[in-house]
């Protein structure tokens, strides 16, 4: 049984894992797009509703998609001044019980009541109140599809602490993420001025 | 029981918060979770309406389309970046070398690159590391004291908090329902006034205790000319002839006395940047040797950062751009001098858009959970409560400002400043505004206020950053080969407090002083923001000076004046339910009339 949960649980980690992955060359093209905009704008003193729609439908495909991937990584910011310096199993029960209580609790609600909102947007074939804007239902779709991987990502964690604390594989938050940014940059730092001696 | 819970729903909610939080799993969640638990729990005891979690996908879709937010992955995918691109190495070693045959020199030098990198990267952890890589070790090679020179990195650093175009202010602003714009002007002068008091106190230690700030000895001044002179006079010519270019330009172009202040700075040192950027160019490429080796290395280092500076603030001052806008054209500056330096790998782009899609999700979920709670909070009419608690204070406006400082101040301590910003300024915004406090003077006083949570002991994240590059043993130099005693962790945490000391002091400048943040903005709030948007198109030959169609939205100025028009579904939506204040609910100016239904 815990077996085959682990495995579900390595698949909605792979699933995130490439979600985010290919989520986040959004970033790169809202950077470009918006920059288009404000050059067309002011060069050509043109504009487009749907260009300047399509900006934040990438950013909210990015931070909404990306939110399991975060989840996935443990970067949603914690306050651990009180719970920082307990024991791995420790924090193990903490995770279970916050996923059990809060994550999920919210994840589906949220999921829940935002789908009929897809729903209706799809039938009825909204477009954007701005003149020439964007069909809105692609948007209203992230919001279910977002916090489906959330919901996904918090069983797959949920799952993951459970079989640590049952002895089946080491600590998850232990996990080596790999260097931080800050760490890059201090190493490449301490390389060109290494090599300038 | 029941009617104990009825009187007591809000307290008992912000109570349950500070538990939740403090349990240690993501605020995001546990956010959303206790607003959805109070949610049900006043449903189930008939003080809120069946229906309000209807209004759940109506919040969050608010957030989405909200275009001032766009900019923060756009300015951390700038940091991100440019830190990585050698510009700040350059400025170090340049600006080192400039002032450092001065006594407290190399201190004076952190703090302009400090001031520079905050307005370019604005990443505190990145200045922290690159100066505590970079000025460091020199600093301490030539016998500067451990906690100044530790003192003044940490603190140059966390200009980046204030000096616009930082998260902080985009957040702020986001959160008091005021344009971003705004929020920069008002904070150019106090960020660069607060940089201003770093290096007074570098000249004062200086002057008092040479000792602790020795000047660079002559053998370690690498710029020299062939005849071994400094090349500082060449230098200063083209200093002069740059700022009277750049002072005429103002008088010319801002001669009238209603001109923008921040406009007026930007422009004019674009005009006078871009004629020492000239002069250096052809000296370099005729090989004139009029310019000295100092002369033309300064200017081609500050070329970028400036240049940068000019691409985002100066457009957006300028109205040519939207902070967000601005945001992209600043990333976008930063990938292309990231490329032509060949900086620029497939690794470090990959690097920073998933750092960046990362810090953007966790922050705008703390949002989203923060919109969630505070769905229950304000039905139960819990703003109320804190708004009655906050107007009784005793002292008026000076009161509420002393008791907000020291508040915002504790909980800078163990608080995010996104979870304060979500959390506490929506809160705290409506308050000063009925007792007629101006919200943009509010935000910047609680931005400086928060920088101070960066170099705090023990727990400023600047003070973390320099400890982990700063060395942690005994070294040997290896330009003198002398043996350099390790720097103790006390050394960092004693060389930050003066520095908060200077930074309380600009707190209670800023609050003696509202005309430091006005200074910039004054005059423009005498003129209609709207009028602005309108007038700048006429100054540029070749257009007809109308407003661009459709446009009007996410320009920075009109953002304020229609603010319901700007989300149309919200109207909508606000309409169709019945409910009419609810979705709007969060927004400070409408926070006075909750949508609680009785």
């Amino acid at each position: 049984m815990m077996k085959l949960c682990l495995r579900l649980s390595r698949a909605i980690d792979w699933l995130n894992e490439q979600v985010g992955k290919l989520s986040y060359w959004l970033i790169l093209a809202a950077v470009l797009i918006s920059t288009g905009n404000a050059i067309v704008r002011y060069a050509l003193n043109k504009s487009s509703n749907s260009w300047l729609e399509i900006q934040w439908y990438l950013f909210s495909f990015v931070f909404l998609f990306c939110a399991a991937y975060t989840l996935l990584h443990n970067q949603h910011v914690r306050i651990d001044i009180l719970t920082g310096h307990l024991s791995g199993r420790a924090k193990a029960w903490i995770d279970i019980l916050g996923t059990v209580f809060f994550l999920l609790p919210m994840a589906i609600l949220i999921m829940w009541l935002s789908w009929p909102v897809f729903v209706d947007a799809y039938k009825s074939g909204e477009v954007s109140t701005n003149a020439g804007g964007l069909t809105v239902w692609p948007g209203r779709l992230m919001l279910p599809a977002g916090f489906l991987l959330l919901v996904l990502q918090g069983f797959s964690e949920l799952i993951k602490r459970v079989a640590f604390l049952l002895g089946m594989i080491p600590d998850p938050a232990e996990k080596d993420e790999g260097p931080t940014d800050e760490e890059l940059l201090a190493a490449e730092l301490r390389k060109q001025r290494g090599e300038a001696a | 029981m029941t009617a104990f819970l009825i009187h007591n729903m809000a307290p008992l909610m912000f109570a349950s918060l500070i538990v939740v939080m403090l349990f240690g799993y993501p605020v995001a969640f546990a956010l959303a979770a206790s607003g959805i638990f109070f949610g049900l729990l006043g449903i189930e005891l008939g003080l809120l309406q069946e229906t309000l979690f209807q209004a759940l996908p109506q919040r969050i879709w608010a957030v989405m389309s909200n275009d001032t937010l766009l900019a923060v992955p756009f300015f951390t995918f700038m940091g991100l970046i440019l830190e990585r691109s050698g510009m700040a190495e350059d400025l170090l070693d340049t600006i080192g070398q400039l002032f450092g045959p001065l006594r407290g020199g190399l201190a004076f030098a952190v703090v302009f690159v400090g001031a520079l990198l905050a307005a370019t990267t604005g990443v505190v952890a990145a200045s922290v590391i690159s100066m505590g890589l970079i000025s460091l070790p020199i600093m301490l090679r030539y016998g500067y004291d451990r906690r100044f020179a530790t003192g003044v990195i940490a603190a140059s650093g966390t200009l980046a908090q204030i000096i616009p175009p930082s998260l902080v202010l985009i957040v702020m602003a986001d959160q008091l329902g005021k344009s971003v714009g705004d929020m920069y002007a008002g904070a150019f002068i106090p960020g660069i006034t607060l940089a201003g008091i770093y290096a007074l106190y570098a000249a004062g230690v200086a002057f008092f205790k040479p000792a602790w700030a020795p000047a660079l000895p002559l053998e370690a001044r690498t710029f020299r000319e062939a005849n071994g002179s400094s090349g500082i006079p060449s230098l200063a010519v083209v200093s002069l002839i740059s700022l009277a270019a750049a002072v005429a330009f103002a008088k010319y172009k801002y001669g009238a006395p209603d001109a923008p202040t921040d406009e007026m700075l930007v422009v004019s040192t674009a005009v006078g940047v871009g004629i020492a950027f000239v002069a250096a160019v052809l000296n370099h490429l005729f090989k004139l040797g009029l310019l000295s080796r100092m002369a033309e290395r300064v200017t081609f280092v500050l070329i970028p950062p400036l240049a940068l500076i000019f691409l985002v603030l100066g457009t957006i001052f300028l109205g040519v751009a939207t902070p967000t806008e601005g945001g992209a054209m600043g990333a976008s500056g930063a990938l292309a001098m990231a490329i032509a330096r060949r900086r620029l790998s497939i690794n470090l782009l990959r690097q920073a858009m998933n750092t960046t899609a990362k810090l953007t999700s966790f922050v705008v979920f703390i949002l989203v959970g923060a919109r969630v709670f505070s769905l229950t909070f304000y039905g139960v009419d819990g703003n109320l409560w804190i708004e009655h608690l906050l107007l009784n204070l005793p002292g008026g406006q000076l009161g509420f400002l002393i008791v907000v400082n020291l508040l915002v101040f504790l909980l800078a301590f163990f608080l995010d400043f996104f979870e304060l910003a979500f959390i506490i300024i929506p809160l705290l915004g409506p308050v000063a505004e009925k007792l007629g406090i101006d919200l943009i003077w509010f935000g910047i006083l609680l931005s400086v206020n928060m920088q101070t949570s960066f170099m705090h002991p023990p727990f400023g994240y600047a003070l973390f950053y320099l400890r982990s590059v700063a060395s942690p043993k005994d070294y040997v130099d290896r330009v003198t080969g002398r043996t350099i005693a390790r720097v103790t962790t006390g050394q960092i945490y004693w060389g930050a407090v003066p520095f908060v000391l200077i930074q309380l002091l600009m707190v209670s400048l800023v609050i003696a002083f509202p005309a430091i943040v006005s200074g910039g903005m004054a005059k423009k709030a005498a003129v209609n923001t709207d009028q602005i948007q309108i007038q700048v198109p006429e100054e540029v030959p070749g257009t007809d000076g109308a407003p661009l169609e459709g446009q009007s939205a996410s320009e920075p100025g009109a953002k304020d004046a229609n603010k319901d028009e700007d989300d149309p579904e919200k109207a909508i939506e606000r309409a169709m339910s019945g409910k009419s204040e609810e979705p709007a609910a969060e927004k400070p100016k409408d926070a006075a009339k909750p949508g609680a239904k009785k």
